[in-house]
Order: structure tokens, then sequence, then C-alpha cells
């Protein structure tokens, strides 16, 4: 077996001490940003994406998927025991895992939700290792009029499946577009949106968006609207499980693994709705419904979390196969590729085919990792919890100030970063969703590069678009995602 | 609310109109594919400014669809302002930091700026408590969060950050 060889190289190369030191610094970091309230994955590899300029791509993408998926470990640990969820994807982990908490089962809780996250996490990275060549090999197949729908697909589903407004969504997803148009045309090589600014020519940076939008805005958003919100934090138990409780979570995790793994491969913008679904699959077979949303059923932490791991994970493959991102981490990683010349697509298996199975395999490590990172020493982690508010956010500007001025050096970008920050803050508000905002900026361009070599190829008849069949099939599924959720609505109704 | 959401949907519409002045710049020099630089341009510029007036119609007709926070927003209990003071030290402090991070240096620019954000986060909690002590405090402890960063990043990575000194230890 070709994969097998493949993987085993990948362990070699991921096994050496500095790539072991990069996987745990990651899966460290990404644990302590989980657990702090207010930054999540993608600023988190935003901030530190000035590290590209300096380290090598196998060691920093490394660092980047144990920021990515530690992050997701230890965001539990913050919606089980404070009263305030962090992220969407952790909303459903809060429902019941905060009632298992109040009830003194918080332990039980966590100890759940980490083996979960194991097990679905290294269930799907098997699935990504056997699925990647496989895919790969049939994307190459694809041209640039299947491209761009796809490309136009992520879009669709981005803009109409998050959020609650198509419309807020759509709004979101222009603006992105729209900062991504400036700088340099990628075809002509003509300036676009640059007001003469040389800083602009180069175009947005994705670490400035990712970190205006996220951490800036955020930092916004507390001091105005939050002050007086004042936390709880459930008591600690031990973290341990009895016979019963395993009983009950092994079957959800699995459940829930195959649940997540196929909505991280689709563009449907990352983890929510797996982890919704999940849960909406637990309530529906457990054998003891009463306790959901009283005391709290361990199915209803079990099933979500390993959802929530397995999706992430799968998001890997059609970012690295097809260079399209699913989710804002997802989407600012594309960034790091492109910071070193990388263009991730059916091509990366062969071109660079070390560092994509050093990736794999450091997944199997970073997972081993977190599950010892994050059961015996959870207590350590949960002192983060203690870190007052003034403080924690205070900090974080140092850190947004470290990525986006290290990034390009340059004193007008954090002026940039304001004015983004203030975008941020107005979306947040009117509760507009950001990630179409990132996707857009990032995959914008390159829908454009696509959509114009497609056109080129059918010597500008628009109608290559959809005589291709693979290309018609895209365009139907982008129809599909538009009309049917709408149809099905206007049915109940 | 509906007020503000009237202004944002404007907004919007005004982006748009800056993007469709700004698109009739670009040359639509067009080669084999038939739509050139200023295609895409267009398309999004009209694109928001669809966006743009359904947001005005939707705002001015009983306000956005489907929002999450119908009525006042769960996370402004309390007294339910905004903390216009501690924002503007929010504010004061990243764009001091902006200004000052070439001259000051990247520590010193730091700590500032952490000083006048926890101000401003102390504000929002109704205690902006400007005792020396705290302030003293606030400032010890920016500067044990950013000198490390600091060092670590142009010394291990060495990556340019802007110094005070050419040492390149603050």
């Amino acid at each position: 077996m070709d994969v097998w060889n493949q993987l085993l190289q990948g362990f070699a190369t991921a096994g050496t001490p500095i790539n072991l030191l990069w996987a745990l610094l990651g899966c460290t970091i990404g644990t302590a940003i989980g657990v702090l309230p207010g930054i999540g994955p993608a600023t988190a590899v935003a901030m530190l994406l000035p590290i590209t300029l300096q380290v090598e791509p196998t060691g920093s993408m490394i660092f980047f998927a144990g920021i990515y998926y530690g992050a997701m470990y230890g965001g539990s640990t913050t919606s089980i025991l404070l009263n305030t969820p962090g992220e969407a994807a952790s909303m459903v982990t809060a429902m019941e895992g905060n009632k298992m908490a109040k009830n003194g089962r918080a332990g039980a809780a966590l100890a759940t939700a980490a083996i979960g996250s194991f097990v679905a996490g290294t269930i799907a990275t098997v699935v990504v290792t056997i699925a990647a060549p496989v895919v790969a090999k049939y994307a190459v197949l694809l041209g640039p009029p299947e491209y761009f729908m796809l490309m136009v697909l992520a879009f669709a589903t981005v803009t109409s499946v998050l959020g609650k407004s198509t419309l807020r969504g759509f709004t979101s997803l222009f603006i992105g577009l729209a900062l991504g148009l400036i700088g340099i045309d990628q075809i002509t090589g003509q300036a676009r949106y640059t007001l003469g600014v040389p800083e602009l020519m180069d175009g947005m940076e994705v670490v400035l968006i990712a970190v205006g939008l996220f951490a800036v805005a955020e930092a916004l958003h507390v001091v105005l609207f939050e002050g007086r919100v004042v936390e709880t934090q459930n008591k600690l138990t031990k973290v341990h499980m009895t016979k019963l409780e395993w009983k009950r979570s092994i079957p959800a995790w699995l459940r829930a693994t195959f649940i997540g793994i196929p909505f991280g491969t689709i563009p449907a913008g990352g983890s929510e709705i797996p982890t919704f679904l999940s849960y909406a699959t637990e309530k529906k077979f457990s054998k003891h419904k009463e306790e959901f949303g009283t005391t709290g059923a361990i199915e209803g932490v079990a099933g979500p979390e390993a959802a929530n791991n397995a999706a992430i994970t799968a998001t890997l493959i059609p970012l690295l196969t097809l260079g399209i991102p699913t989710s804002n981490t997802a989407a600012i990683l594309l960034g790091a590729f492109q910071n070193y010349g990388i263009q991730p697509g059916p091509q990366l298996l062969d071109t660079n085919a070390t560092l994509v199975w050093a990736l794999i395999a450091s997944l199997y490590i970073g997972n081993v990792m977190l599950l010892v990172l994050n059961l015996p020493m959870v207590g350590l982690w949960v002192k983060l919890l203690k870190v007052p508010k003034a403080q924690l956010y205070a900090g974080i500007l140092i850190f947004a100030t470290v990525g986006v001025y290290g990034m390009r050096q340059s004193a007008f970008d954090l002026f940039l970063l304001y004015g983004v920050g203030l975008l941020g803050l107005v979306l947040r508000r009117f509760d507009f969703p950001a990630a179409p905002v990132v996707i857009g900026m990032i995959l914008g361009p390159l829908a454009e590069a696509q959509l114009r070599n497609a056109l080129s190829i059918g010597e500008g008849k628009w109608s290559i678009l959809w005589e291709r069949p693979m290309s018609a099939t895209l365009l139907a599924c982008i129809v599909a995602v538009l009309v049917l959720p709408r149809l099905v609505k206007m049915i109940r109704r | 609310m509906q007020r503000s959401q009237t202004l944002v949907a404007v907004g919007t519409l005004a982006v748009a109109g800056l993007l469709a002045a700004g698109a009739r710049d670009i040359s639509s020099e067009a080669g084999y594919a038939g739509i050139g630089p200023n295609f895409v341009p267009w398309v999004v510029a009209a694109a928001l400014a669809v966006c743009g007036l359904w947001l005005l119609w939707e705002a001015l007709t009983g306000g956005f669809r489907n929002m999450e926070d119908d009525g006042p927003a769960p996370e402004v209990e309390g007294d339910g302002k905004p903390c216009w003071i501690g924002f503007a030290a929010v504010s004061a402090g990243i764009l001091l930091n902006a200004a000052l991070i070439t001259t000051l240096g990247f520590i010193l620019s730091c700590a500032l700026c952490f000083v006048l954000a926890t101000r401003g986060y102390r504000a929002s909690q109704g205690h902006p408590d400007l005792r020396p002590a705290t302030l003293v405090r606030d400032l010890l402890v920016g500067l044990v969060i950013a000198a490390p960063v600091y060092w670590l990043f142009t010394k291990l990575l060495a990556i340019n950050l802007p110094g005070l000194t050419a040492s390149g230890w603050i």
C-alpha cells in the first residue's frame, strides 16, 4: 500500500525532535487559546502568521494544525465550566455540559469531551489519510470552469447556511470580495483600488483582516457592551467516567464522527451544522431523554464534541486537495500556504508530498498529545479562566500588534487594523456573519482568476460554465443550496 | 436600533458607490476571456448595491429580519448603556500604539496601549481605578507581556519589530 508507506515517511518527518516540538507548542498554545475566551483558532493562527517569514513550511504547518484543533479541545473546557459559551461550535456542548457541571459532574463532561475528541479526531485523520490521495486523483481532472463553480459553491454554502439571514450573509461575502479586490490584478497586473498607497499594492494582508475582524472587534465589543456581564464558574470535579458513562458515550462518539466527517469535507461552513445535527440525533436515540436540558445528558456532550473534531479534521481534505477552505481557520491556513508560495490543490500531494504527509502524521501525534494535555492537566488550564477581563483583552491587543506589525513592518497596517476592527464591531453588532468576509477575501481573487481562465478556454463564451458535465452538476448544487432551504420552509408553512 | 440599521444600510450603499466609482478607472482590456480586470469590481459593486437597498428596505420596514437579539441584547444587562468612555480609552490605546510604535519601540508602545486599554475595561466594569498603584501595576504587567514577546520574535524568530534603542533588548 503506497499510502501507508508515504504516511510512514510522514511520521519520520513529523517525528524529528524539532517538528515534535512545533506540534507540542501548537497543541499547548491551541489549548490555551481554546480555554481563554476572546480569541479563537482563526485569530490565533492569524496572529502567528509572521512566523512563516522565518520558519520552514513543514514546521509551521504542523504548528498551525496543532493550534487549530488544540483550540477545539480547549474550547470544550470553557463551555463546560463557564456559563458563557465561546464560539458557535461549542455552544451545543455548553447546553448539556453546563447542566452536567452544575450537577457536580463537570469531570465526566470534560472526560467525555476530551476522549470523544480524540476518538473522532483519530478516525477522521484515518479518513483524511485514505481519502486525500483519491480526491486529489480526481481533482486533477477538474478544469478552471469546475474550480470556479466549486468556489462559488463554497461562497453559497458559507453565506446561506451560516447565520440567520442570507441577505446579511451575502452582504458580508461581497464586502470580503471587495477587500480581496484591493491590490494587483493577478492576470493583467493592473492595480485596483490602491488609491496610490504603496501598502495597498500588495493587497490586504490576511492577518490584518482576521485579527481585525475577530480580535480587535471582539475587544471593542467587550468594552462597549459586555463590561458588566458577570461570569460564573462551575466547580471542577475529578475527571473520570463511570462504566455506565463509557457505555453511553462510545456510541455517541462514533455516530457523531460519521456525521462530522462529511460536513467537514463539503463547503458548508465548518462545524456548526454537524454539532447541532449530532445533538439532535443523540437526543432522539437516547434512553435518558429526561436528562436532556435538565440534569445534563452525557450523550449531549459526547456527540457534539466528537462531531466538532471530526468536521475540523475533515476540512483538511478540501483544503489540501482542492485548495478550498471550508472554515475560517482553514481559510487562514490557506493564507499561510500562500505565504510560502505554495498553492494547495491536486498537485500538492506530488509537489509537496513531504509536507502533506508530515502534516497528516502530525495530526495523529497531535491527537495523542492533546489527550494527555487535556485529561490529566485540565486543572492547570482551568486556572486560565481566572485571568481578569481587563488584562486579558488588553493583552490580546498586544498580540494583535505583534501579528500585524510583524507581517509587513508597517505602522500603516496598525491604523488599518483599527479600521477593520470597527468594521468587525458593526458586523457583530448587527448580526452579520464574519466568516464570509474572510473566505470571500481569500477565495475571491482565486475564483476570479479561475473564472477568467475558464472564459478564456471558452473563448469568451459563458456557456462553458454549464456545457461541461461536472461544472453543470456543480451549478445544480449551487442552485440547490440556495433554493432548497427556502423551498422546505415554504412547504412547511 | 432601527435608525442605526438604516445607517448600516446606507453605509453598504456608500461602499457600493465607492467601488463603482473606482471600477470606472480600471481598464476593461479583456483578452481572450471577454471580461477584463474591471468585470468583478462591477459585479461586486452591483451586488453590494442590491444588498444595501434590500437592507434599507428591511431597516425601514420593521428592522433587520431574524436578528439574534430582538429587543435589548442579552449581553447589555446591567444599565444597558454602551460604555463610550471605555471604548474611547481602548481606541486611544490602539491608535497611539500605531502612531508611536516606530518612535517608542514595540515594548514601551505596547505597554502604553496595555495601560490605556485596561483603563477602558475597568471603566466598562464600573470602576475606572485611576490610583497610581494600579496604574503602575498595569504598566508592569504590560511590560512583562510585551518584553518577552518582543525578545521571542526578534531574537528567536528573527522577525523585525521596532525597538527604542539599537541594542535589540528594548
